[in-house]
């Protein structure tokens, strides 16, 4: 295995945004397979970056940094990506359901998400429930993601859900919520498919549901 | 450019305002002229009489004058070193700077596998230590028990050689007699390189304990002695309980502990003058219905804070106490009153705060009460350290730039600040529901007995020269064949 993936990784795990687009482009110069970049160089950091996080070792301004790393290697990654036909281990929807404007905590689970593998398609917030449904339609997405901060807004997530029901859309996708006022018992209640206790732990959830874990 | 601007280094706190003080100081100096005390040992009071004391019998009351003098030549900063020369184990007295570390002589301790109370033995010492060594806001070392299962007279030499090759943060060395003292003087100067190196940087202190009231005992000036002239630097702490051996007030209780140090700083800066002496010690309530020592009660936080600022009043350092309870077990009880003592403690600015770890009302020691206390003391220090207000800490132009709605997780003000601004918790639990769950519900016991086995399980200290243990063997053996030959 080339040395350059653990370069990648390290530098994904010191939150190095000016090496990864570098090292991304050294690989694909080496002529490496895009797929491989991401999977052994990038993925593998990010990993361990959630590792490092759930164990206390990370926090999440350092989280964030190594999210900034991934998402300045993704952009110089993605266009090789597109070209090679490489499938990503899929898609995910993700917003901040509404009358709630807090997306922190959302914006990490994306971020977390694409450091997967994910394409994420980010709503942001304040998200009515029919712009859900209309994004379920047009990008088919494996997981959708809600969020929520306020326990005044955690019903929207309700609402939500029974919109995507009566749209017909509940069999083509996962549904996972998280936010502080949110637990797993609540998720269960509203009919969702599971519950992520904060940025890690989603994207960790978005790959089980997604069948890829 | 700044004019005319006062910036507060920390949370202040203040007991007694500078009259209160003075009128404190003049109640010591008073009852050492008018009252003094009976000093049982022959040559101490020679040495008294000859520096300008007044000796009648065993009665010596001390000029104002020759105590004012005795204050002046002890130091208030000195630095007790690391005995590997680790920077970060060092101790450095001194104003607005508190430490914290075990105590001494508890007969019982708590069985590290079996959590039970049981007689304190010579294998616990190095446990002790090692779990010293580790944890980080513990800055001193002292065994937490006495050493039962060896011959009585020598608990005290089996305690230094125990601790002293398993920890290097400075100890505080604890001793019945003068062969003791001699024992443990030759291990510690064989690991500084000799005499002349240990004065340079002294790795313990010699601790030694006055009886009250008003009273200078044989074996306390005897090993006092012993200290000064070999320039250990010294700890001189009485233990007067409010309402039996001292008075019921607080102000009175400072007044006669603060009487009783000053008799052996004046003794210790007529034979060496400008040595570090730490004056003490604990001073709390006789609770009127069990008859303890109170080690929990508010009034050992009230009494000690007062002793505090006159000791730093008249220019001396302050062996405080904290982090102690009367609980028997480790539980609500032992939390707060450690707790709260604690940071009374840190708030006072006390040099060295001991007994951290004792339960029972110092009749067992626990290395679980010490390693929650290293929680508690960190908690304690995030906060005396206070509120620092610059330009940067202002935060005006990140506030403009993230403006309405945003957030501030991806500025790099803030990843400048996150990890001094704010204190990290080693114990306490902060997870959400679901993962305390995931992670088996665990209790603060249960994470504190956890931390402790896992610093057993895996930290050592930095060794001792090779010298230094064939030194701790030499000692040892002279002293067993002392004993034998009695």
């Amino acid at each position: 295995m080339s040395r350059i993936y653990e370069q990648l990784s390290t530098a994904l795990l010191e939150g190095d945004a000016e090496q990864t687009p570098k090292l991304v482009q050294k690989a694909l110069k080496e002529g490496l397979v895009p797929k491989d970049i991401l999977d052994n160089g990038l993925v593998v950091g990010m990993k361990e970056v959630g590792v490092r996080f759930k164990a206390g070792d990370m926090f999440v301004p350092e989280v964030l940094m190594s999210a900034d790393a991934m998402q300045s290697a993704l952009q110089v990654l993605r266009p090789a990506l597109v070209a090679s036909g490489a499938k990503l281990i899929g898609k995910v929807v993700l917003g901040t359901v509404k009358g709630d404007l807090h997306d922190i905590g959302k914006n990490l689970v994306g971020m977390m998400c694409e450091g997967a593998g994910f394409e994420v398609i980010d709503l942001g917030f304040n998200v009515d429930p029919e712009k859900f449904v209309d994004a379920i339609k047009v990008h088919r997405p494996e997981v959708v993601g809600m969020s929520a901060l306020l326990t005044t807004t955690m019903r929207a997530m309700a609402l939500t859900i029974k919109a995507v029901e009566e749209a017909g859309l509940r069999e083509r996708v996962k549904i996972m919520v998280g936010g502080a006022p949110v637990d797993a018992a609540f998720a269960k209640r509203i009919g969702a498919d599971g519950y992520g206790s904060n940025g890690p732990a989603g994207s960790d959830l978005a790959k089980k549901l997604a069948g890829a874990a | 450019m700044r004019a005319n601007y006062r910036i507060n280094s920390g949370v202040r706190f203040e007991l007694l305002s500078q009259d209160q003080l003075v009128e404190l100081f003049g109640g010591v100096l008073h009852v050492l002229e008018y009252t003094g005390l009976d000093v049982y040992h022959d040559e101490a009071r020679d040495i008294l009489k000859k520096a300008g004391a007044w000796v009648d019998g065993l009665r010596v009351r001390l000029p104002s004058y020759l105590v004012k003098k005795s204050l002046q030549l002890a130091p208030r900063s000195f630095t007790l070193w690391a005995r590997d020369g680790n920077p970060k184990h060092n101790i450095h007295i001194g104003p607005g700077r508190s430490h914290f570390g075990p105590g001494p002589t508890c007969p019982n301790f708590t069985d590290i596998e079996t959590l039970e109370r049981r007689l304190y033995v010579k294998s616990d010492v190095p446990l002790v230590a090692r779990v010293v060594d580790a944890l980080p806001n513990i800055d001193f070392c002292e065994s937490l028990g006495t050493v039962n299962d060896v011959h009585h007279e020598l608990g005290a030499l089996y305690e230094f050689a125990g601790m002293f090759p398993n920890t290097s943060k400075p100890i505080v060395a604890w001793s019945y007699d003068r062969f003791d003292s001699t024992g443990i003087h030759e291990i510690a100067i064989s690991e500084a390189g000799g005499q002349a190196a240990f004065e340079k940087r002294p790795n313990y202190v010699h601790y030694c304990e006055p009886l009250s009231p008003l009273t200078s005992t044989f074996e306390a000036i005897d090993k006092l002695l012993f200290a000064a002239r070999h320039r250990v630097p010294l700890i001189f702490t009485p233990c007067p309980i409010s309402g039996g051996t001292g008075p019921i007030t607080a102000a009175g209780m400072v007044i006669q502990g603060a009487a009783e140090s000053w008799m052996g700083l004046t003794v210790a800066q007529a034979v060496q003058p400008g040595l570090p002496f730490i004056m003490g010690g604990v001073y709390s309530a006789l609770d009127m219905s069990s008859m303890i020592l109170a080690y929990g009660a508010p009034e050992l936080s009230l009494m000690m804070a007062g002793i505090t600022e006159l000791a730093h009043f008249a220019g001396l350092p302050l062996w405080q106490t904290g982090g102690c309870t009367d609980s028997k077990t480790f539980d609500e009880q032992a939390i707060i009153e450690g707790s709260l003592s604690v940071f009374f403690s840190a708030l006072t600015g006390g040099d060295l705060t001991h007994d951290v770890g004792y339960t029972e009302s110092g009749m067992t020691g626990s290395v679980f009460q010490l390693a929650a206390m290293d929680e508690a003391i960190g908690y304690s220090r995030r906060i005396t350290r206070g509120v620092d207000v610059n330009d940067d800490t202002l935060a005006v132009e990140v506030i403009h730039k993230v403006g309405p709605n945003g957030h501030y997780l991806r500025q790099p003000h803030t990843r400048r600040y996150y990890k001094n601004e704010f204190w990290y918790p080693n114990l306490c639990d902060r997870r959400n529901y679901e993962e305390w769950e995931m992670m088996g519900k665990t209790t603060m016991k249960d994470r504190t007995v956890a931390r402790v086995r896992g610093i057993l399980a895996t930290h050592q200290a930095s060794p001792v020269k090779p010298e230094t243990e064939r030194m701790i063997e030499k000692v040892l053996a002279e002293a067993e064949n002392r004993v034998k030959e009695q």
